[in-house]
């Protein structure tokens, strides 16, 4: 493009501008003509989206309405946790306890004055604590909702007391801590009176009232000690056993077969040879595994017949590094290992509870090198691996490893029940199976549903704000049908008035646009004079358009503050809807403009030089 | 040269047979109403097609530039630059343009071509034509004579090589029209440009005018009017 060219572009820009300013009532007219159609509007959009996003920002920003909860208690296991907690429309899971064990007695230090407090669990991203001005609680810290805190009168920063109660055999027991408070919930986070901590808290309060200690917080109790479980029982007797004798060991006791056990088939489980002189009998639970209950059964049932009763774990094996031992259990009597023909075991008989300090012992087979005297072993058929020391006691008069029965029963438990080893306490533990519920929050409203739907087909019984946030869509369908009918109606009106005006405009200046088509502005620069007419005026009456709407929303938004929190709006827009209309605005005059500057190429030069 | 019309069955048929310009020349044409001094006119303008001619040319500086193949060839924007380059035009009651100022007016051709006389230059011709003090103003607020005045200055400001007038006093007295002429025509002798004045009044131009183009109209039958343009001997 020529410099030439450039110069007389802005010449069009200017005649154009300088024409609009000449004509500046006409001009003040159609722009307050197309502002009094956009003005509108806007307004309408501005009430439409205000409303809406008011009604949704009381179920957006109020997490309740994110919320879904368990109607009935189910355990639920961890693993359920892990999974369902992928889905990607998931703002916050956290598992929480039985609601019975969630009373806690709270009072302030140094003052005589108790509540009884529901305690809550909370975790990183809990948006009923952060969307309620509250920040999540850490280690011995809790958040308190302002119903509690106003009960008990509290603020920010100071201590609790925390009082948890149990009865325990009778008596009544009970374990305190101490729980800074970091946050106060607004009152929208709900109008009971909760108390929220980590969730290993709750966790050990629930277990604390059930009766277990909880070392890390020193509270004493009972430790969760997994109970025993058998594969079989071997019964070894000096003589057979008559039919009814056999017939009754069925009766009562927990198994429910019981068969002669070849002397081959003892050493394979036992790995070592039975004495001659000796029967044995195999029993067992063909569909259920065999509990130390059983073990006690059958040998009352054997009372007097001189019975040596061995109950077993079979094919064991524990690993350490790569090695691999085969292990066999067994806890006997001194007086019962030498009738069977084996030296004195350094752990005795069978003990219903006994101690690690019993059981983490082991006897190492002729055929194994001699091991550090403390290896660190795992059992193979647990799911992961359990690791616990065991102290390497000798030589085993068998050929596989021997270690106390007890050891193998309750790792055998372990295949059912998820067990733990505690290096604090050094035992054994039942890890936790489940959780009696669950806190939920959908990222936005729009997930409750997916989610809602998906928990449902998992049977679970819930429930969720899906109607009240239902009720909102449809309202917002309503408005913006109400909304867009409105606004074409207007727009169109708006796009008539300005191509008549424009078209007119043309007509009226049909000698003016000869003359400068005569001074030499070509066809298609001539065309750009009543566009850009009409942009100057679409500009003029957004502007006009977005003042008026300004003033009137400030007017409307004052008039109803009464009944909005802080910070909503009855009557808003986003600076993108701003934008949007803009440039909509300014593309429906462009458009609008097509047809007079289509009629200014119809004007020829040669009628400047007519006089009418 | 040949350019026909037709309006309401009537048809007009100018012929042209010689019609050439030398700078720095006052040519006049002079005719009766309808005897198609106007379409003549239109033509020289670049604004009207000749229906048919054996040659149509103007010399830029040394080019020879033919217009007739531009016009064949539809070469619009060609001939809007020809026009905005070389030409500057004084319509009947002047041609300014109502929402420009007297002052804007008179650059409108210069911003149009891009180039033309210095504004001391201008200043100095709006002195002599008398219209220095209305520069401000909107041509609204001019009378006839003062308008033509700001036409002719605005026809010359941007230095074309031929200033078309038509009619340039027809909204002015006898008196003021006079002199309007007289100076329009001291100015372009003075700047050396070209100019073709068309009027049906003889008189105005007679002393000035270094050629004289006429009509001689016959009607032909009743429908047809023809009109052949002749060099009129002094």
């Amino acid at each position: 493009m020529t410099s030439q060219q450039q110069k007389s572009r802005g010449t069009v820009l200017n005649l154009a501008l300088f024409d609009l300013f000449h004509e500046w009532i006409l001009t003040l007219c159609l722009v307050l003509a197309i502002a009094a159609v956009i003005a509108p509007i806007l307004l309408l959009l501005g009430l439409k989206y205000g409303t809406i996003a008011t009604l949704r920002d009381r179920l957006v920003q109020d997490p309740v309405y994110r919320e879904i909860r368990p109607t009935q208690t189910y355990e639920y296991k961890k693993q359920w946790f892990t999974d369902f907690a992928e889905r990607n429309d998931i703002a916050f899971l956290t598992p929480t306890i039985l609601p019975a064990a969630s009373i806690i007695t709270v009072k302030i230090l140094n003052s005589q004055k108790t509540e009884i407090f529901d305690l809550i669990p909370t975790g990183m991203g809990d948006p009923l604590i952060l969307e309620n001005g509250g920040q999540i609680p850490k280690g011995n810290q809790c958040v308190m909702t302002k119903m509690a805190a106003e009960e008990i009168g509290v603020a920010v920063g100071d201590n609790l007391s925390v009082r948890v109660t149990r009865n325990r055999g009778g008596r009544q027991e009970f374990a305190t801590a101490e729980l800074e408070i970091v946050s106060i919930l607004n009152p929208r986070a709900g109008i009971l009176e909760r108390i929220y901590t980590p969730l290993n808290f709750v966790v050990d309060v629930e277990n604390y009232k059930e009766g277990m200690a909880i070392p890390t917080r020193n509270w004493t109790g009972g430790s969760p000690r997994p109970y025993l479980s058998f594969d079989g029982i071997i019964a070894v007797l000096p003589q057979k056993l008559d039919l009814i004798a056999k017939g009754n060991l069925r009766i009562n006791t927990g198994v429910n077969e019981v068969e002669l056990l070849a002397n081959q088939a003892f050493a394979q489980i036992t790995g070592f040879n039975l004495p001659t002189h000796l029967v044995s009998y195999h029993l067992h639970n063909a569909n259920n595994i065999v509990q130390a209950s059983s073990y006690r059964a059958v040998k009352r049932k054997l009372r007097g017949k001189k019975a040596i009763i061995i109950p077993y774990v079979k094919a064991s094996t524990f690993r350490q590094s790569k090695k691999e031992i085969s292990v066999f259990g067994l806890s006997l009597s001194p007086k019962h290992l030498q009738t069977l023909g084996l030296s004195e075991l350094p752990w005795g008989a069978l003990k219903n509870k006994p101690s690690y300090q019993k059981i983490g012992q082991l006897l190492l087979p002729n055929n194994i090198e001699k091991l550090e005297t403390v290896i660190e072993t795992s059992f193979a058929g647990i799911k992961g691996t359990l690791t616990f020391p065991l102290r390497i006691q000798g030589k085993s008069p068998s050929q596989y490893a021997l270690v106390p029965i007890e050891l193998l029963a309750t790792l055998r438990t372990g295949l059912q029940r998820e067990i733990i080893f505690d290096d604090n306490q050094q035992t054994f533990l039942l890890a936790r199976g489940g959780y009696g519920g669950f806190r939920l929050y959908a990222k936005t409203i729009d997930d409750v549903q997916p989610i809602y739907t998906a928990l449902k087909q998992q049977n679970l019984e819930i429930s969720a704000k899906v109607d009240a946030i239902e009720r909102i869509r449809i309202l917002d369908r309503g408005l913006t049908r109400i909304f867009w009918l409105v606004a074409i109606v207007g727009i169109i009106g708006g796009i008539a008035a300005l191509i008549a005006s424009l078209y007119a405009a043309v007509e009226r200046k049909k000698r003016d646009l000869s003359i400068m088509r005569l001074l030499g502005l070509s066809r298609y620069q001539v065309f750009r004079f009543p566009i850009y007419q009409a942009l100057a005026m679409a500009i003029l009456s957004i502007g006009a358009a977005i003042s008026a709407y300004f003033t009137l929303s400030l007017v409307i938004n004052l008039v109803f503050s009464n009944d909005l929190e802080m910070g909503q709006k009855i009557c808003y827009l986003p600076a993108s809807h701003l934008v949007i209309a803009t440039l909509l605005t300014v593309s429906v005059a462009f458009i609008s403009a097509l047809l007079a500057a289509w009629k200014t190429t119809q004007i020829d030069p040669a009628e400047a030089l007519r006089e009418e | 040269m040949l350019k026909q019309r037709e309006q309401g069955g009537i048809s007009f048929e100018l012929e042209v047979p010689n019609f050439s310009l030398q700078r720095g020349q006052f040519v006049a044409i002079v005719g009766a109403s309808g005897c198609g001094k106007s379409t003549l006119l239109d033509i020289l303008a670049l604004v009207l097609r000749p229906d048919q001619c054996q040659e149509f040319y103007i010399y830029v500086a040394d080019n020879k530039v033919n217009l007739k193949r531009l016009w064949n060839q539809k070469e619009e924007s060609r001939l809007a630059e020809i026009r905005r380059n070389l030409f500057g035009y004084v319509l009947q009651t002047g041609g300014l343009l109502p929402f420009l100022t007297v002052k804007k007016n008179i650059y409108l051709p210069i911003r149009i071509k891009g180039s033309g006389y210095s504004d001391e230059k201008i200043v100095q011709l709006a002195q002599r034509m008398g219209v220095a003090e209305l520069l401000s103003k909107k041509p609204q607020f001019l009378s006839g004579g003062q308008r033509q005045r700001v036409a002719i200055l605005r026809a010359m400001t941007h230095q074309p090589e031929i200033i078309l007038a038509d009619e340039p006093t027809a909204a002015v007295d006898k008196e003021n029209a006079h002199i309007i002429v007289q100076n329009f025509h001291k100015l372009a002798k003075e700047i050396g440009t070209t100019i073709v004045m068309v009027t049906h009044n003889h008189d105005l131009v007679a002393e000035l005018a270094d050629t004289t183009f006429t009509f001689k109209v016959t009607r032909e039958s009743k429908t047809l009017t023809r009109s052949v343009c002749f060099e009129a001997t002094a």
